[in-house]
């Protein structure tokens, strides 16, 4: 069994695990305050709790969002546990487990939102998130790798639009994602399974012979770069006119500053990993029948999803009673979309980031900053060594604490005994 | 005859089942293999009619006391639990050591015997109501202890962690001796209650009670007084391992806290040091077994962390008077017994297969693991429900039991013993990177070739694993199962503590 895929594996378990101990704090401080576990009893007595106690609760929840979701700084898990069979990634790092943190931002909202400092920390980390997954996706070689990075940059808009309280369109982003990344994971699934290899410099001249990959892979790569028709486009541009009427203004330049790079590392991924000419080496097969099917399902869905949008945000509003919200029809959404002036920017910016990547050739992007980015793009731009001088640092306080075990009897009773002289000083000492 | 209680049938039933256990081997050498074997099965199964009518009786009138001579015994909610567990431990590691012993050429009779008067003197010790007799009970376990220890008397290991258990234990001994002649000298009385009441210089107070803390201390291995168990953890026969460290070890704290609740009540100052107890107990048990190869001794460890959890929930409740500190103590306290009890089960029946009965002695290291579910399915199930359990994940009995801990400590309001909950709960993050690897060892590696070479598990041994996990998982979704037995025992321990 291969090494890195157990190390990958204890690591997303031991950061969503830290994760959970803030999911812990945080309904043990609600339950000692109310005295249930009920959600409703929260939602009703959050107004009477202390504000401190209703601060912790907000930011553990936060923690274990956080750590759930790969989002800003407990987002290195995401990318090692990429060592994962390609459909475990479809279903869970992309369509389901990842977006449980954000969910439970979502659900949460209404009463945190009051905490000093929480939405603007929302925003924050859904930015960072957003921008870093971006820088990440656009140096990484490995196809999974750069989808892995992907999806802690989509995460980001969503925790963005959370952070904004714009709770219908985080979540009707959440379903468009499921389903474009969904796709784009098991059409790199494909791939890599006639490849045999994830590595994006090797698949020259692969396109011509998985036509049909490639194109499931550009529906999916439209619906991830936010452009018509795909369901990205509509729920990525309710995000970022939301963040433009309800966040502050430098976020949602960050973010669209984000949707640039997006489409820049989409373009990248898209050339290098289908619309490379190039003679292959090897003997390769276009996706098996049954692969094709469920790649079929998921593009008609990336293709076609935004048309539920007015019954999505009715069921939202009505399985969340406490956040109000409004819910739209599909003409409503679809003609205010197209007639605000934000998507027409949105776009703009991810035409320059396509843009950027076709006249990569021509501007001469300094090999010092490119070298630099992908350095600090492996290195997770310094939290992988942190994570490092973590594990070692515990790592050696172990060992050295073995020493401690010397196996010598007399050191033994030397510990009763020395035991026996502090607790006596601690005692009278403190009496 | 008929009036005396169930409770001292309870123990008096092995305790003179012990010495029959023993002779039977000796007298008929031709079924050494056998009669021991069913003396003890019986006496085991008359205990627990005993256990049986002895909860009626508690449910019906509360606690109950009897007199044995000038001894008073006293069964109350505290020993109700020390006796289910020492009972259900004891039962099912009789069972299991029957083939687990088999390859043993002589000395089994012995070990039954002294199996039987180890559960007996465990119950009888959580009866105890004056200080004095406490320590004979205490002492008379630590005797059937060491012996079941040192077992393997030609094997230097064995007899290394013996002798490293038995002079650690005289040390700790001697101690908890001098804390009762303080007291005595100054009262002139060992009964716990009468201590309570009389007039005690506040110097001879504290002393004697940190002389208990620290003597007690040494038996239920508070880091630094532990370093005899990882030796006499791991070296023991694997039922003798489970039953140390799922409730010898646990018995010394009982002993401790009765003995404690003679001069000192809940308090502030006394919590501190228990909490001190528990942080440090988690952390260095914790980080111990992170680089622990072989697999018993890392057990062994982790029973260090897990005495630090059941340490924090009585810190809780005497920083408090918490009941649910009490309470989720003494829940995880009958967890961790049914938890370690089956990982120690678990990780003996590959010993079993692989070395034991083959005539080895060789440590279960953690390589010798590697693919073991393949060819022991219902092992791989068995010792990773435990290993998940101790590592609390829900929905196993361990993580209810924790999660009761923290939230007293939530309750109390005060920030320190919340960030000591935070600590706790990082701990069990930490505890799952030693757990997790070797769940991983058994499903996901290639069997190493002592596993292809293994032979079959008997199904007396399979039984008592099967039991455990059956435990582990049905208390994790039905904590309230539990709840006759805890609940009591939580009041208990907050009515000797409370002043």
């Amino acid at each position: 069994d291969d090494p890195k895929a157990v190390r990958g594996g204890l690591k997303a378990l031991i950061i969503t695990q830290i994760g959970g101990v803030g999911l812990l704090v945080g309904a043990l401080v609600a339950r000692a305050q109310l005295g249930t576990y009920q959600i409703s009893a929260l939602f009703e007595g959050a107004g009477q709790l202390p504000a401190a106690a209703l601060a912790v609760i907000a930011f553990s929840f936060l923690v274990a969002a956080a750590a759930k979701s790969a989002q800003f700084p407990f987002h290195t898990w995401l990318p090692d546990a990429m060592e994962a069979p390609t459909p475990i990634s479809a279903l869970i790092h992309a369509a389901t487990m990842v977006n449980a943190g954000v969910y439970l931002i979502a659900r949460f909202f209404p009463i945190f939102a009051g905490v000093p400092g929480w939405q603007v920390t929302v925003i924050c980390m859904g930015l960072v998130s957003a921008l870093v997954g971006a820088v990440q996706a656009l140096t990484a070689w490995d196809l999974k790798r750069v989808l892995a990075y992907s999806t802690i940059s989509q995460l980001g808009y969503l925790m963005y639009a959370n952070g904004v309280g714009a709770v219908f369109e985080s979540q009707f982003h959440l379903f468009s994602h499921a389903l474009f990344k969904a796709l784009l994971f098991l059409s790199a699934g494909a791939i890599i399974h006639a490849l045999g290899s994830r590595d994006m410099r090797e698949m020259r001249g692969l396109g011509a012979k998985m036509p049909f990959v490639r194109v499931v892979f550009l529906i999916g790569t439209l619906g991830l770069v936010g452009l018509p028709i795909a369901n990205g486009f509509f729920s990525k541009d309710l995000i970022l006119e939301a963040g433009l009427e309800h966040g502050p203004f430098w976020a949602y330049v960050g973010m669209l500053v984000g949707v640039g790079l997006t489409a820049l590392y989409s373009a990248r991924m898209l050339t290098l990993a289908l619309f490379t000419p190039g003679e292959s080496q090897k003997h390769l097969h276009d996706a098996s029948a049954a692969m094709r099917v469920s790649l079929a399902v998921l593009a008609l869905g990336t293709l076609t999803s935004w048309l539920l949008v007015g019954g999505f945000g009715g069921s939202l509003a009505a399985t969340l009673p406490f956040h109000h919200l409004e819910a739209h029809a599909l003409g409503a959404v679809i003609g205010g979309i197209l007639g605000h002036l934000g998507t027409w920017i949105a776009l703009a910016c991810a035409a320059v980031g396509i843009g950027l990547w076709f006249l990569r050739a021509r501007l001469a992007v300094p090999a010092t900053l490119s070298d630099f980015l992908t350095r600090a793009g492996a290195q997770d731009f310094g939290l992988g060594w942190v994570n490092q001088a973590i594990v070692a640092g515990t790592t050696r306080a172990a060992e050295a604490l073995r020493r401690t075990q010397t196996g010598y009897l007399n050191w033994n009773v030397f510990g009763i005994l020395g035991a026996l002289v502090i607790v006596l000083g601690l005692i009278f000492w403190g009496s | 005859m008929m009036n005396i209680p169930a409770f001292i049938w309870l123990i008096g039933l092995l305790l003179l089942a012990a010495p029959l256990i023993y002779f039977s081997g000796r007298l008929f050498p031709k079924q050494e293999r056998f009669l021991p074997q069913v003396l003890t099965l019986i006496a085991f199964a008359a205990s627990w009619f005993a256990f049986v009518q002895a909860v009626l009786d508690f449910q019906r009138n509360g606690t109950s006391d009897y007199m044995i001579g000038t001894v008073a015994l006293q069964m109350d909610g505290l020993a109700l639990l020390l006796a289910g567990v020492g009972l259900l431990l004891g039962t099912l590691v009789t069972l299991y050591s029957w083939a687990y012993m088999a390859p043993e050429d002589e000395g089994v009779e012995k070990f039954f015997a002294m199996l039987a008067a180890m559960v007996a003197v465990i119950i009888g010790l959580g009866c105890a109501t004056d200080i004095f007799n406490l320590w004979m009970w205490f002492e008379a376990m630590a005797v059937t202890s060491y012996l079941l220890v040192a077992f393997y008397r030609n094997q230097p290991h064995s007899l290394e962690a013996g002798l490293k258990y038995l002079v650690q234990s005289a040390v700790g001994s001697m101690l908890v001796l001098l804390g009762i002649s303080m007291l005595f000298a100054q009262t002139g009385t060992v009964v716990i209650a009468e201590i309570k009441t009389a007039v005690v210089p506040q110097m001879v107070l504290l002393g004697a009670a940190v002389l208990l803390v620290v003597g007690f201390g040494v038996k239920s291995a508070l880091v630094p007084m532990h370093t005899w168990l990882p030796d006499a953890h791991s070296q023991a026969p694997s039922g003798i391992s489970a039953m140390l460290s799922g409730v010898v070890i646990e018995a010394g704290l009982v002993a401790m806290l009765r003995s404690l609740s003679a001069v000192a009540g809940v308090s502030q100052s006394w919590a501190l040091l228990l909490l001190g107890f528990a942080a440090i107990n988690m952390l260095v048990g914790n980080l111990m077994a992170l680089r622990q190869t072989q697999v018993k001794r890392l057990l062994a460890y982790s029973s260090l962390a897990h005495m630090g959890y059941i340490l924090l929930g009585i810190g809780i409740a005497v920083y408090s008077g918490q009941v649910n500190g009490a309470e989720g103590s003494l829940f995880h306290l009958f967890n961790h017994g049914v938890m370690k009890g089956l990982a120690f089960l678990s990780a003996g029946a590959l010993l079993y297969t692989l070395h034991v009965v083959s005539g080895s002695h060789a440590p279960l290291t953690v390589t010798d693991l590697n693919g073991a579910a393949r060819k022991y399915p219902l092992l791989g199930i068995t010792f990773s429900l435990a290993l998940l359990g101790l590592g609390g994940i829900p929905p196993l009995a361990g993580f209810l039991s924790k999660w009761q801990i923290f939230l007293a400590g939530f309750e109390t309001g005060s920030l320190g013993i919340e960030l000591l909950v935070v600590f706790a709960a990082l701990n069990s993050v930490l505890s799952l990177a030693y757990y997790a690897p070797l769940i991983n060892a058994m499903y996901r590696l290639k069997p190493s070739d002592s596993v292809q070479a293994g032979k079959s598990v008997p199904f007396s041994m399979s039984l008592p694993l099967v039991l455990l996990a059956a435990a582990t998982v049905v208390v994790g979704f039905w904590p309230g199962l539990l709840h006759w037995l805890t609940a009591p025992a939580g009041n208990a321990l907050l009515q000797i503590l409370g002043k």
